[in-house]
């Protein structure tokens, strides 16, 4: 078993090529896969201190999100937009959120990672950095089933670009979990839209654990283009929503229960946006 | 590898495997088996340490990633003289405590909280402890022995203030 901690990125993924190793961040996900066995590493690679994947800056028109930026440090950024700063607030507990990354929250790629609806909503993209280069693939394209995404096994996450005017965008992120708290999503929804004399336009919609992956919602999008906010009612956003997600019963919820839960929390998270432009409620970056 | 960090304000070097849980190594080979381990799994927080400063889990924690931080126990929130923290007092006043298992890592997040934020108001103590489960069902004194012990350190570093 071998511990590798490389100096950059460079050097991360020089080493992801030669040794095959797996790739540790925050290890929130990870060290509760080795202590239940379900994964023995021979090799780790600890990307946690490389200094130039921390951070979040402003890059012209784009934030750039080191992808080892502590979830609680996402959660607490004045300069990202609500949605996302919601997201990260959601997951897990505050040892949770010091020691897990966004990167790894990403990477993990499970249906119900909070910061997965608002990264799809606000048109993120990925920086992934091989041996060979780097390639940037965006979000909508980038997650393929339950922990499953289109990263190669020689790429490693390196940052997320999120464009800087989505902060000029209504957001807002609603969950349901079982307790405050450690809760995992039942259901996530993640809303930004922008709103121009009063009516809705660039709507994204997009939920999380309805689905093999979090999806956006893009026939519901359609409907609510053009619209304003106070006119949208619950029953016409529910077709739309219902005909876009697929939810199964598992351990943590219904699929009926889930059907039920994600029309209201979109349509919460729309009221949301709305208080937001018109200055109440819970804030733009 | 040999693993160089501060562990409650001593220097420590020490042989060990980068892969061993922080919490093993605390409790195995440093002797500090005031960090409790409950689920092992981040769920629960009973095994709360401080790292730079942040509460974190230490079941989730790699020897490998401490190298050349700070960690703070239990052990290490006393004085120099051994007397208790004032958080430590105020949860024995007010009775804080049932089993006593969760209450180290209790005590862990209560200090997070308040060297970060010295009056919180009673959410914010809640959202802080939100990571620590108490089996004896025990929340209402945790929260209110939080409380009071934000009172003391505010009112003794208001007085520290007076008389220097």
């Amino acid at each position: 078993m071998s511990y590798l901690k490389p100096n950059s990125v460079a050097e991360a993924a020089e080493l992801l090529e030669s040794t095959g190793g797996t790739i540790l961040a925050g290890g929130t996900d990870l060290c509760v896969y080795m202590a239940e066995g379900l994964c023995d590493p021979e090799t780790l690679i600890d990307i946690s201190g490389i200094e130039s994947m921390r951070g979040i800056r402003l890059e012209g028109d784009l934030i750039r999100i080191g992808a080892c930026t502590a979830i609680a440090e996402i959660a607490s950024s004045e300069a990202l937009p609500t949605c996302l700063r919601r997201g990260a607030r959601s997951i897990g507990s505050p040892q949770i959120r010091n020691l897990g990354t966004i990167g790894g929250n990403v990477c993990n790629a499970s249906p119900c990672g909070d910061t997965l609806a608002p990264l799809l909503t606000l048109d993120a993209r990925f920086v992934l950095r091989s041996a060979g280069g780097t390639r940037t693939v965006e979000c909508f394209d980038f997650f393929t089933g339950p922990k499953q995404t289109v990263r190669e096994p020689g790429e490693i996450l390196e940052s997320i670009e999120v464009p800087a005017a989505t902060c000029k965008k209504a957001s807002a992120f609603r969950m349901i979990g079982n307790r405050k708290g450690q809760a995992i999503s039942q259901v996530n929804a993640s809303v930004c839209v922008a709103i121009a004399e009063g009516r809705m336009t660039d709507v994204r919609v997009a939920v999380g654990s309805v689905a093999p992956i979090p999806l956006r919602l893009e026939a519901l999008e359609g409907v609510l283009t053009g619209k304003a906010i106070g006119d949208v009612g619950l029953a016409e956003i529910r077709e739309p929503v219902l005909e876009g997600i697929r939810p199964i019963d598992d351990v943590r919820s219904t699929a009926s229960y889930r059907q039920e839960v994600t029309v209201a929390l979109i349509f919460d998270a729309l009221t949301a946006c709305g208080d937001q432009a018109s200055g109440e409620g819970d804030g733009a970056c | 590898m040999l693993i160089r960090f501060t562990c409650n304000g001593r220097p420590v070097q020490i042989e060990a495997d980068p892969q061993t849980r922080v919490l093993d190594l605390l409790r195995d080979e440093l002797g500090l088996t005031g960090t409790k381990e409950g689920c092992g799994r981040g769920e629960c927080g009973a095994c709360t340490i401080l790292l730079d400063g942040v509460a974190v889990n230490s079941c989730l924690l790699l020897a490998g990633k401490i190298e050349g931080r700070e960690i703070v126990t239990i052990e290490g929130i006393a004085g120099e003289d051994g007397a208790l923290h004032p958080i430590q007092e105020a949860f024995l006043d007010v009775g804080a405590v049932q089993c006593g298992f969760c209450t180290p890592g209790m005590i862990m997040s209560t200090k997070a909280l308040l060297d970060e934020k010295p009056a919180p108001e009673v959410e914010e103590v809640e959202e802080a402890l939100s990571g620590n489960l108490c089996r004896c069902t025990g929340y209402g004194k945790i929260v209110e022995a939080a409380l009071e012990a934000s009172r003391r350190l505010v009112q003794e570093s208001d007085q520290g203030g007076e008389s220097g």
